[in-house]
C-alpha cells in the first residue's frame, strides 16, 4: 500500500511542478507583453486580472509542494527542540500530530469553499474575464486546498512506512553514519 | 471566543502547525462564535486575487532565487572584494554589502546565508578573522538587506496595511544604511586588529566591474524604473524577474532553461505559496479581529499604564522583539502589523516610520534566541550546534539593538528621504 501511496504522491508533486512551471512563465511572459503593449499605448484588458488568478494559482501549487517537502512556515519550537535532541521517534510524532491537525482543518474549509463555488455559480459574473464564470475562479480555491489535504494525509500514512517516512538532513546523516542504508 | 478555545489553537500553533492552517482555524472559530457562515472565510481568501501587488511578490522571488543559484554571487563578491577589499576590515564589509544586496532580492528568506555562507565563510577564514566573528557576522547579515527595495517584507507590510509601497522604498534606505555602516565599524575594529589588509588593484577591480555589469545595474534600474514614474512596482518585478531570467540563461550561461529553471521555480514558489497562503487565510482571521474591535480593546488596555508616544514605543520594541524571535517576518507581519497599526495611529506614531521600526525589529528578530531563524540556517549550514551561533551572534544582536534605538526614536531618519 504504500508503495502505491508514494507513487500518488509524487505524481500530485510532477503535476503541481509542471504546473507551477506553466504559470510562473506564464505570468511573467505575460506582465512583460503588458508593458511592451503600453509603450504602443495598446491593451488586452483581460491580461492582469488573467495574470492575478495566475499568482493565486501557484500560491496554491507552492503549498502543494510545501506540504511535501514540509517546509511551510510555522512556529516550531516543539519540533525544533526534539531536532536538537535527536529523538526522531517524538519529531515523526510531532509531525503526524501537525499532518492530521492540517487534514482536519483543510476538510471544514474544503467543505467551506464549496460554498463559496456554490454561491458564485448562482449570484458570480457570468464574464470576469474572456468569459469565464466567476464559479471556475473560485474552484481554484477547494481544488487548491483539496490538493494540500491529500499530501497531508499521504505524509500521515507514509510516516508509518520506515522506507518511506520523512526524515530530516540530519537524521539522514546520522543514518550514513550509522551505515544504514538510506532512501533518497 | 473562551480561553478553552484560544489554547487549543496556541499549542497547535507551538508544536509548528503551519500558520496559514493556524490562521484558517482561528478565522472559523471567530466566525463560528459570531455567528457568521464558515463561507465568509472563504471570501476573504478570494480577495486576494484581487490585489494588484500580489504580482511582485512571486517575480521578485524568483528572481532572487535564479540569482543566488547563479554565478552572481561570485562575479558580486570579486566586485565587492576588489573595490572595498582594501579596507581594513573591508572582507567584512564586503560580506555586509554582499549579503544586503542578496537579501533586498530574496526576501529574507534563508536563501541569502545558503547562498553566500559557503562563498564568504572560508574568504573571512582566511583573512584571520576568527571562527566566532566569521559565524556572527554572516547569520547576521543573511537578513541584513530587507529595509532595501524590492525586499519582499516591505511588498508585504504595504499590501497588509495599505502604506503605499514606493514610499515604504524610500523610507527604509537610511535606516538600512545605518544598519551596515554600525556593523561595518565593529568590522573595521576587529579587522585592523586581527586581519590583514589588501592593497587596491584598479586593473582587478575594472575585470570584475565587466564581469558583473549586468547584475550590478539591476538595483539601479529597479529604483530608477520605478521613481521616474516609468514603470509601477509591479511591472518592475516583471521586468527584473524577465531580465535576470535573459541574463542568466542566456547571456552568462550559469543556468539552464530546461534543466535549472523549473527547479529554481520548484524551490521559489514553495516559499511564496507558503507566504501567499497565510496572507490569504489571515485576512479572515485579522478582519474578524478588527470587526469585534480587539484593537480598541488592547489600546484602552495599553493607555491606563502608557502615557506617551515613547513609552509606547519602547513597549513596541520589546513586544516587537519577543514577536520576531520567535514567528517568522511573514507571518509576523500578516498577524501583528493590522493589530498594532490602530493602536501606534492613536498614539502618532507616522505609518512609515512605524512600518521600519517594525521591520527593524523582525530583522533582528532572525539572530534572535531561541528560535531566529538565521540561527537555524547557519547551524544547518556550517555544521555548528546551535549554542555556539546564539554566543557567536550576541555581539551583532547588540549592534543591532543600538540602531534600533536610534531607527525608533529618531524618526527623521526615516521620514527625511521621503519628506
Amino acid at each position: 500500500m504504500f508503495e502505491i501511496v508514494k507513487k500518488f504522491d509524487l505524481a500530485i508533486e510532477k503535476i503541481a511542478q509542471y504546473l507551477l512551471v506553466i504559470c510562473i512563465l506564464g505570468m511573467l511572459g505575460m506582465s512583460v507583453l503588458n508593458i511592451v503593449l503600453r509603450w504602443f499605448e495598446a491593451h488586452i484588458l483581460w491580461l492582469e486580472p488573467f495574470v492575478r488568478y495566475l499568482v493565486f494559482f501557484s500560491a496554491f501549487l507552492g503549498g502543494v509542494i510545501a506540504t511535501g517537502k514540509r517546509t511551510h512556515i510555522g512556529i516550531d519550537i516543539v519540533g525544533k527542540y526534539f531536532e536538537s535532541k535527536k529523538n526522531w521517534q517524538a519529531h515523526r510524532w510531532v509531525g503526524r500530530v501537525i499532518d492530521l491537525i492540517s487534514l482536519a482543518v483543510l476538510v471544514v474549509l474544503f467543505d467551506a469553499c464549496l460554498d463559496f463555488v456554490a454561491e458564485e455559480a448562482k449570484y458570480g459574473r457570468a464574464d470576469v474575464f474572456i468569459g469565464v464564470h466567476a464559479k471556475y475562479l473560485a474552484a481554484i480555491i477547494p481544488l487548491g486546498f483539496g490538493l494540500i489535504a491529500v499530501r497531508f494525509l499521504n505524509n500521515i500514512i507514509l510516516s508509518f512506512s520506515s522506507k518511506y517516512q520523512f526524515r530530516t538532513e540530519d537524521e539522514l546523516d546520522e543514518m550514513k553514519e550509522k551505515g544504514e542504508e538510506v532512501q533518497a | 471566543m473562551s480561553a478553552l478555545v484560544i489554547l487549543p489553537i496556541i499549542i497547535f500553533a507551538l508544536l509548528g502547525t503551519p500558520l496559514f492552517i493556524i490562521m484558517s482555524l482561528a478565522a472559523m472559530v471567530g466566525f463560528y462564535f459570531s455567528e457568521i457562515p464558515l463561507v465568509a472565510v472563504t471570501i476573504e481568501i478570494n480577495k486576494i486575487a484581487s490585489q494588484a501587488t500580489i504580482l511582485t511578490i512571486p517575480l521578485f522571488t524568483f528572481a532572487g532565487y535564479m540569482m543566488a543559484e547563479s554565478g552572481s554571487p561570485k562575479r558580486l563578491l570579486r566586485l565587492a572584494e576588489s573595490t572595498l577589499g582594501w579596507l581594513p576590515g573591508g572582507v567584512a564589509i564586503v560580506c555586509l554589502v554582499i549579503c544586503a544586496f542578496f537579501t533586498a532580492f530574496t526576501g529574507a528568506s534563508g536563501v541569502t546565508i545558503i547562498a553566500l555562507g559557503g562563498l564568504l565563510y572560508p574568504i573571512l577564514s582566511n583573512e584571520g578573522y576568527s571562527e566566532k566573528f566569521s559565524l556572527g557576522l554572516i547569520t547576521t547579515s543573511g537578513s541584513l538587506g530587507l529595509l532595501f527595495p524590492p525586499s519582499l517584507p516591505i511588498i508585504l507590510y504595504g499590501m497588509v496595511t495599505g502604506v503605499d509601497i514606493e514610499k515604504l522604498f524610500v523610507a527604509g534606505i537610511i535606516p538600512g544604511f545605518l544598519l551596515i555602516v554600525i556593523l561595518s565599524l565593529y568590522s573595521i575594529k576587529n579587522g585592523s586588529a586581527k586581519a590583514s589588509t589588501k592593497k587596491f588593484d584598479k586593473a582587478e577591480a575594472w575585470a570584475a566591474l565587466k564581469g558583473s555589469w549586468l547584475e550590478v545595474l539591476l538595483p539601479v534600474g529597479v529604483l530608477a524604473g520605478i521613481y521616474s514614474g516609468k514603470t509601477t512596482t509591479t511591472e518592475a518585478a516583471a521586468v527584473t524577474a524577465f531580465y535576470i531570467l535573459i541574463i542568466e540563461c542566456f547571456i552568462y550561461r550559469d543556468l539552464s532553461l530546461f534543466k535549472d529553471i523549473p527547479r529554481v521555480i520548484k524551490d521559489s514558489m514553495s516559499l511564496v505559496g507558503g507566504i501567499l497562503l497565510i496572507l490569504c487565510c489571515a485576512l479572515g482571521f485579522t478582519n474578524w479581529l478588527v470587526d469585534e474591535e480587539i484593537p480598541m480593546e488592547i489600546l484602552r488596555f495599553m493607555q491606563e499604564f502608557l502615557t506617551n508616544k515613547y513609552s509606547f514605543l519602547l513597549f513596541l520594541n520589546i513586544f516587537l522583539l519577543i514577536v520576531g524571535s520567535l514567528m517568522d517576518i511573514f507571518s509576523a507581519i500578516i498577524v501583528v502589523v493590522p493589530l498594532i497599526t490602530p493602536i501606534a495611529a492613536e498614539f502618532g506614531v507616522d505609518p512609515l516610520h512605524l512600518a521600519i521600526i517594525f521591520l527593524t525589529n523582525l530583522e533582528i528578530g532572525y539572530i534572535t534566541p531561541p528560535v531566529g531563524i538565521n540561527l537555524f540556517i547557519s547551524s544547518f549550514r556550517f555544521k555548528k550546534p546551535i549554542t555556539e551561533l546564539y554566543r557567536a551572534s550576541f555581539p551583532f544582536l547588540l549592534l543591532l539593538l543600538f540602531a534600533l534605538v536610534i531607527i525608533t526614536y529618531v524618526p527623521s531618519l526615516t521620514l527625511a528621504l521621503v519628506n
